[in-house]
């Protein structure tokens, strides 16, 4: 195990400076081995093979921070270390250089190599004071075991990041961003040349060229072997790597102390370490990568700086101010132009100093870069003023978008291309499950795809299948992907046949909705075979066979307010005009006459008696007589008819006598079964009111009129109208109007020869239904209409009909003679007077019988 | 139809339609949970009535009971009704 990530096979165990100090580095930067050649690998003991990594307990063991038995020499020591490290570093860059320009190599080198001791002397005791005041204020056990971790990838890393925090000026490593990798690079070289040109200025224009690992480690010798010669110039570079430590935690100074090991072992094994680590060659531009951030950071912690080299810096700045800013422009034309952020507030401070990297320039965005184009000479002689007006505010634009650029692209890289397949399969195994395939229903896919139930599987630690699963590579993931697709296709093409969710005993549908055909609110289903029902429409229809009530009655109602009307004006008639001297009077009687003539005629219509029958056969006024109020009224519609109307209403109800609702409804029971009282009541209304009218109206009939009734009823259900009692009596009426008009010696003998062929066929159809006209059993009585009607037909009927008639109905008359023997005296001699007007009329008696 | 146009100037207000019921048998109804059952006889435009043959009914309406109880049940020959007493009116159907 390697803790540097060298070879640790080679280490002396027995070496003695590591046991002592704790501190791996203690006795490589012992002022007692300064200027001897040391073998690193004699005084490694070994003792870093044995650190527990695991924690990070002995990490102040190791670095001596924090521990009050660490000595200060621990913390002299390990700077120093770093320290010279570093500037082997430099050292090393400018031996790149300065191998291009072999005139001027070996002053160079001297010149380097003493600025190695000047530095080493000049800056222990500030050195010292820096480290163990860091060490007390991070305390950070953890920063150290953070930082050991860079060095196996030393190129980028956090660290960056966490050196800037105490310094303000510094900020985020644009590498981080991964924005720009492939321009990561030039900032070493562009960096190296700032170094190279504090160091020794007349070698700036030096080409830069990577040297090979032997030309570098030749170079290494050269300068071991000269002694360090001070000089003015080379001062300023180890200013720097003073407050780097100063201003650095201990992370970034252990990257630091790593790194420069492999550098910095040329300088004391040469012989045998270079060969040893051919592989350590390349963490070279690495190291000069950091440096350049961490040179930068002396200009704005200037004040920190130890006194002793103050001013050998402001030397180092003032001078590259003029020589170092058309470098940097030269240096970096290919992002400049890409980088457009050149813009921002012209008289930013920053010195040139503060450009020579690539990070930095990064970092400060637009402000730092806009003195660039200001200040170079080249470009700023050729822009006018309006065209710099322009190109400044062409740079704002730009600067602005790239702002936004960089805050939209802050967070680039930070998922990797797994990730990114996950999260994708993620949604669409949501978009599976919201188009609803019904058949992906297994809850294993949906469960083992689910990120949430991953991230807890992670959690609990149980993720072993799914981490094999996952582990088979991005071919699964992309397996999977297709799969997913394909499904959440197929759910797509199935989705639209249940477009709908009808849910038994709900009024409509549910829809679901997508971006194509939005969800309608509600469909009702509307039937189309079920007929509309609209009160109006099938009000009509239903009622067409006439027997609208509502009609009815209003019929009757308005026959009774014309009655009304007639009855007044009739109370209104003016007196009759007494002669032609008056024509006022006839002209009033004349306007009283149309009067009620227009109410006669109002009359008439609202009787509804031209009006057609219905589909039953029931005349609307025949109707109307179903209505008591209606029977009632007739006596005044005749009063307030003419002679014709009433012949019409009286031939009307004859011809529909079988169908009046008394006849049909009223028929006499063979038995001992009673009408109900309604239709009793409604008979005797009938009769006291219509049969009364008429039977008035009839006895003013003459006999040809007579007759067609009569022949009328021919016409009709004889039978029906026989065995109703309103049937009955209209019959007798007949017959009787008849035979007065007999007595009378009235009519033609064309007439009674008419009247006596009618008289026959009725008698014809009337024989065999005689013996059941009867209203009930003997014992009922109330039979009294009959006897009537049969000695109205006994009058009438020739010798031949009255045998006939007598056959006919001899069970009842003597049924009726034997009961009356059993009645009281008075009941009796009712019932054999009843009899006896059948039987006087065709010249009998009941007395005979006896 | 000769007589549909007068059939319109018979009824031009509500009450023209009670006026078809008269001489009919209506049932009414009243507050108190009473009802009547009987033949018009006459109204008026307050529909004060006149019924005969009147079969009354009071109902006892009980909460706890779902049927409606009845209370008492009398016939009278002529009733008057006082308007601000009745709710409802209703023709009968027709019974010969």
């Amino acid at each position: 195990m390697s803790f540097f990530g060298f070879d640790t096979a080679r280490h002396n165990p027995a070496a003695t400076g590591f046991s002592q100090t704790h501190n791996p580095f203690a006795g490589l930067s012992n002022e007692a081995n300064e200027g001897e050649a040391l073998d690193f690998e004699e005084t490694y003991d070994g003792l870093g093979d044995q650190l527990d990594e695991t924690d990070d307990a002995f990490n102040d063991d190791t670095f001596g921070g924090g521990s009050g038995v660490v000595s200060k020499t621990v913390g002299q020591d390990f700077d120093f270390f770093g320290q010279t490290a570093k500037v082997a570093n430099a050292i090393e860059e400018e031996a790149v250089r300065f191998s291009r320009q072999l005139p001027a190599i070996k002053v160079a080198q001297a010149a380097t190599q003493s600025a190695i001791k000047v530095a080493q002397s000049a800056t222990q005791s500030a050195t010292r004071s820096a480290v163990q005041s860091f060490a007390n204020a991070s305390g950070a056990a953890s920063s150290y075991g953070y930082a050991a971790q860079p060095i196996s990838q030393p190129a980028r890393s956090g660290y960056e990041k966490y050196s800037q925090e105490p310094v303000g000026e510094l900020q985020v490593d644009a590498a981080l961003w991964g924005v720009a990798p492939k321009k990561h690079p030039p900032p070493p070289y562009a960096a190296a040349p700032a170094p190279a040109q504090a160091a020794a200025p007349a070698s700036a224009p030096a080409g830069r060229k990577i040297l090979s690992l032997e030309e570098v480690e030749a170079q290494m010798r050269a300068q071991a072997k000269k002694p360090a010669a001070p000089s003015p110039a080379p001062q300023p570079q180890a200013q720097p790597q003073v407050q780097q430590q100063v201003q650095y935690d201990p992370g970034y100074q252990y990257l630091q102390h790593a790194q420069p090991q492999n550098v910095a072992h040329p300088e004391h094994s040469r012989p045998r370490e270079a060969p040893q680590h051919p592989g350590h060659g390349h963490p070279v531009p690495v190291t000069i990568l950091q440096r350049p951030q961490s040179r930068h950071t002396p200009t704005a912690q200037s004040s920190a700086q130890p006194v002793p080299h103050q001013q050998p810096i402001s030397h180092q700045r003032q001078q590259p101010s003029g020589t170092v800013q058309p470098t940097q422009i030269l240096q970096n034309p290919s992002r400049l132009s890409g980088d457009a952020a050149k813009i921002g507030i012209p008289s930013h401070p920053t010195p040139p100093m503060s450009h020579p990297t690539q990070p930095v320039h990064r970092q400060q965005g637009s402000f730092s870069r806009h003195p660039h184009m200001i200040i170079h000479p080249s470009q700023l002689g050729q822009l006018s003023e309006e065209d710099k007006a322009a190109y400044l505010d062409q740079e704002a634009k730009r600067a602005k978008r790239n702002h936004k650029i960089f805050q939209m692209s802050r967070d680039n890289g930070i998922m990797t291309p797994q990730d990114k397949n996950f999260i994708t399969r993620i949604q669409l195994q949501q978009l599976v499950a919201a188009t609803g395939n019904p058949n992906e229903h297994s809850t294993d896919e949906s469960i083992s795809e689910d990120f949430y139930y991953q991230t807890y599987l992670f959690q609990t630690g149980s993720r072993q299948g799914g981490m094999r699963r996952h582990n088979r590579g991005p071919e699964n993931h992309m397996q999977r992907m297709e799969q997913q697709v394909q499904r959440a296709v197929e759910a797509a093409k199935n989705k639209p046949k249940n477009k709908q969710l009808v849910i038994e005993g709900s009024l409509g549908k549910i829809s679901f909705s997508n971006a194509k055909t939005p969800k309608p609110l509600l469909n009702i289903k509307r039937n189309d075979s079920a007929e509309v029902h609209r009160p109006g429409s099938a009000h009509r229809p239903v009622h067409v066979h006439g027997t609208d009530k509502r009609s009815e009655l209003r019929s009757i109602e308005s026959v009774y307010s014309t009655l009304m009307k007639m009855e007044d004006h009739e109370r209104h008639m003016p007196p009759a005009p007494t002669g032609d001297a008056d024509p006022e009077a006839i002209q009033r009687m004349n306007d009283w006459a149309s009067e009620a003539q227009a109410l006669n005629h109002k009359l008439w219509v609202a009787l509804r008696v031209h009006d057609r029958p219905d589909s039953n056969g029931v005349h609307p006024f025949i109707a109307l007589l179903s209505y008591n109020k209606g029977k009632r009224a007739m006596q005044r519609i005749f009063r307030h008819s003419t002679q014709e109307q009433r012949t019409t209403i009286l031939t009307l109800i004859v011809v529909n006598l079988d169908n009046l609702d008394v006849v049909r409804n009223a028929q006499v029971a063979t038995g001992d079964m009673q009408l109900n009282a309604a239709m009793r009541e409604n008979v005797e209304l009938f009769s006291a009111t219509v049969m009364a009218t008429l039977f008035t109206f009839m006895n003013e009939l003459e006999l040809d009129l007579v007759a067609g009734v009569l022949g009328l009823i021919c016409t009709r259900n004889v039978d029906i109208i026989a065995k109703s009692r309103i049937g009955a009596s209209m019959l007798t009426m007949i017959l009787s109007r008849a035979e007065i008009l007999k007595h009378s010696a009235r009519g033609s003998e064309q007439a009674w020869r008419s009247w006596d062929a009618t008289y026959t066929q009725f008698f014809n159809l009337l024989e065999p239904t005689l013996p059941y006209v009867f209203p009930g059993t003997v014992n009922t009585g109330d039979d009294v209409y009959v006897w009537q009607l049969l000695a109205a037909i006994g009058i009438g009927a020739s010798p031949e009909q009255q045998s006939r008639l007598v056959l006919a109905v001899k069970d009842r008359v003597m049924d009726t003679v034997a009961l009356s023997k059993t009645l009281p005296q008075d009941l009796a001699a009712q019932r054999l007077q009843n009899v006896n007007l059948f039987m006087r009329s065709i010249g009998l008696d009941v007395d005979l019988l006896d | 139809m000769a007589d549909v146009g007068d059939e319109g100037s018979a009824v031009s207000e509500p009450l023209d339609l009670v006026r078809l019921l008269i001489d009919e048998v209506v049932c009414v109804k009243l507050r108190g949970d009473r009802e009547l059952k009987g033949r018009l006889h006459a109204y008026d435009s307050h529909c004060n009535l006149v019924l005969g043959d009147v079969e009354e009914t009071i109902y006892v309406v009980d909460d706890e009971d779902d049927d409606d109880e009845i209370k008492a049940h009398c016939e009278q020959e002529i009733r008057d009704v006082v308007c601000d007493s009745v709710v409802l009116i209703s023709p009968q159907s027709r019974s010969h």
